[in-house]
């Protein structure tokens, strides 16, 4: 379960970027996010909408502490993480998968060597460095690259991999977490159409199977809607909609999105 | 059409001819201040030129029966190139991550290891080995000492600016997997920096035998001390054969050194 209170973040402004904040004040700081409210429970698909710069990757990074809120609070499994110790911290992003757009894998490991690294909570510093993972992570490992379809590719470099085999590693990684939620960044932007289906379903069927709690961000709405219990508009930084997708207008959608060109106005800052 | 646009560009930037004007004047004063005290002159070269070419004659043929001694004497200058770098680059590994603004958030410290690293590389090494000759006393150890302070300086500098450049994405997954620091910094950073820090280290052992090679002079050990030795006695056969053979050895170590860099750099990668 994952509870989010007036959580608001502000990236120290750059130059060159418009210095107008979202209530259209100056200020010397860009607005990312802008007191988000947003209780999900476990097992819950959600998807998050919105432009480029409204704040979704931000919104996904400080659900897992990648980006430490300006003001607001993250609770994990009722489990307050924003004020935790570093260890605690730790141990919750154990629970946490991440995949990203640009897949961030090691391109010069092998497959099974990156899948092993989502073991690296779980294990003991000095083991990790001496590269020593135990008989039941290197279990695992096979296991998740069998379940995301890539078991005779484990010992090859990930270099050598496509763009959709590099995203099922990444997925594999994740999965090898035992999480109990998957974050996921634009996860198929990067991706042809066929693959954008592939790799999505393959992450549908995992959350569904194993009730993971999934939230990811979709540049395409059908995408969106195909695989969403719930979506969530963000627009400017702050919540526009949340609701089921049959619930999604398009008076809606222009509420996400806009008619005009006026979200350009708020900086496109996005990671 | 053209004249406008160009209108428009010298609108944009007024003063344009004057800045010139003003940049050609600094730089003609630069050269004047600099051929003045360095007592640039090329009358002396012309005058000179007889005795250089006396010199050279007397150079030949060179003299090939001190090639037993010089052998031994390229030997030490490796060795010493292969302690150095050792020492050098043992050092500049763990050091360097202190100096890399995105692993050590503590400015102190950071600040504290750039400072050390521009303190042993701002002072090259044969001074450096003139300061261990004194401290230590003659031989090829106190060159070695001058190669690692050198080297830590340096290699400290190209393997923290390394760390800097990493792909801090691939860093922020590795520790969103729940990883702790220490196991980040080895599964993120490392991977991404360990084919440029071997290509690095390989360098400077190239470098080291070069920097090696004249060490001799202020009696740190290597060829250098024979070459020293023969000017001095004005043995100038001898003078060209040890010339002849630090270049044909450079010459071969660059090679060798950037055919196993090539290899390593192509194989390794993480």
């Amino acid at each position: 379960m994952i509870r989010i209170e007036g959580l608001s973040h502000y990236y120290p402004i750059r130059a060159g970027s418009a210095p107008i904040g979202v209530n259209g004040h100056r200020s010397n700081r860009e607005m990312a996010l802008c007191d988000i409210n947003l209780g999900i429970s476990q097992g819950e698909r959600v998807v998050l909408l919105g432009s480029s710069g409204a704040g979704k990757s931000t919104l996904l990074r400080c659900t897992n502490l990648s980006i430490k809120p300006t003001r607001g609070k993250v609770f994990i499994g009722g489990r307050e993480i924003t004020s935790a110790p570093i260890k605690e911290v730790e141990q919750i992003r154990r629970q946490i998968g991440v995949i990203y757009q640009q897949f961030n894998l090691l391109e010069g490991a092998s497959a099974m060597k990156n899948v092993l690294l989502g073991r690296l909570g779980y294990t003991g510093t000095m083991q990790s460095i001496l590269g020593r993972f135990s008989e039941e992570d290197h279990a695992i490992a096979i296991d998740c690259l069998t379940r995301v379809g890539l078991e005779k590719y484990a010992q090859k470099r990930v270099s050598d991999l496509s763009g959709g085999q590099k995203q099922r590693v990444a997925v594999a990684r994740a999965l090898a977490q035992r999480p109990k939620t998957i974050l996921a960044d634009e996860p198929v932007a990067s991706l042809d159409p066929k693959l954008m289906k592939e790799v999505m379903d393959l992450i549908h069927k995992i959350c569904v199977d194993d009730q993971i709690t999934l939230v990811a961000s979709l540049h395409f709405l059908e995408l969106a809607k195909t695989y969403a219990t719930r979506l969530v508009g963000l627009r400017a930084g702050q919540i526009v909609f949340d609701d089921i997708p049959a619930e999604l207008t398009d008076k809606d959608i222009i509420d996400i999105y806009g008619e005009t060109e006026d979200w350009v106005l708020y900086g496109k800052r996005g990671f | 059409m053209a004249k406008e646009v160009s209108k428009f560009s010298s609108a944009l930037r007024p003063g344009r001819k004057l800045r010139h004007i003003v940049i050609l004047v600094g730089v003609a004063l630069i050269y004047i201040w600099a051929i003045e005290g360095s007592k640039t002159n090329p009358y002396t070269l012309v005058k000179g030129f007889p005795y250089i070419v006396n010199y050279i004659q007397r150079m030949f043929p060179p003299d090939l029966s001190i090639l037993g001694k010089l052998t031994f004497k390229v030997g030490e200058t490796l060795q010493m190139a292969i302690m150095g770098t050792t020492f050098g680059a043992a050092l500049a590994l763990p050091l360097s991550f202190l100096a890399a603004r995105n692993v050590m958030p503590y400015r102190p410290v950071y600040q504290a290891t750039r400072t050390l690293f521009d303190a042993c590389r701002g002072i090259n090494e044969i001074v450096w080995a003139l300061l261990f000759v004194s401290m230590v006393g003659l031989g090829p150890f106190p060159g070695v000492l001058a190669l690692t302070m050198h080297l830590l300086g340096a290699l400290g500098k190209y393997f923290s600016e390394a760390i800097e450049a990493v792909n801090q994405e691939l860093v922020v997954a590795i520790a969103a997997t729940g990883a702790n620091r220490i196991q980040t910094v080895f599964h993120g950073v490392v991977p991404q920096v360990k084919p440029l820090f071997i290509g690095y280290i390989f360098y400077y052992l190239e470098h080291n035998f070069r920097a090696a090679t004249v060490l001799g002079l202020v009696g740190a050990g290597g060829i250098g001390i024979e070459l020293i030795t023969s000017i001095r006695l004005f043995k100038n056969q001898e003078v060209l054969t040890t010339l002849l053979v630090m270049v044909l050895t450079v010459t071969a170590i660059d090679r060798l050194s950037a055919f196993i860099r090539m290899r390593f750099i192509a194989g390794v990668e993480a």
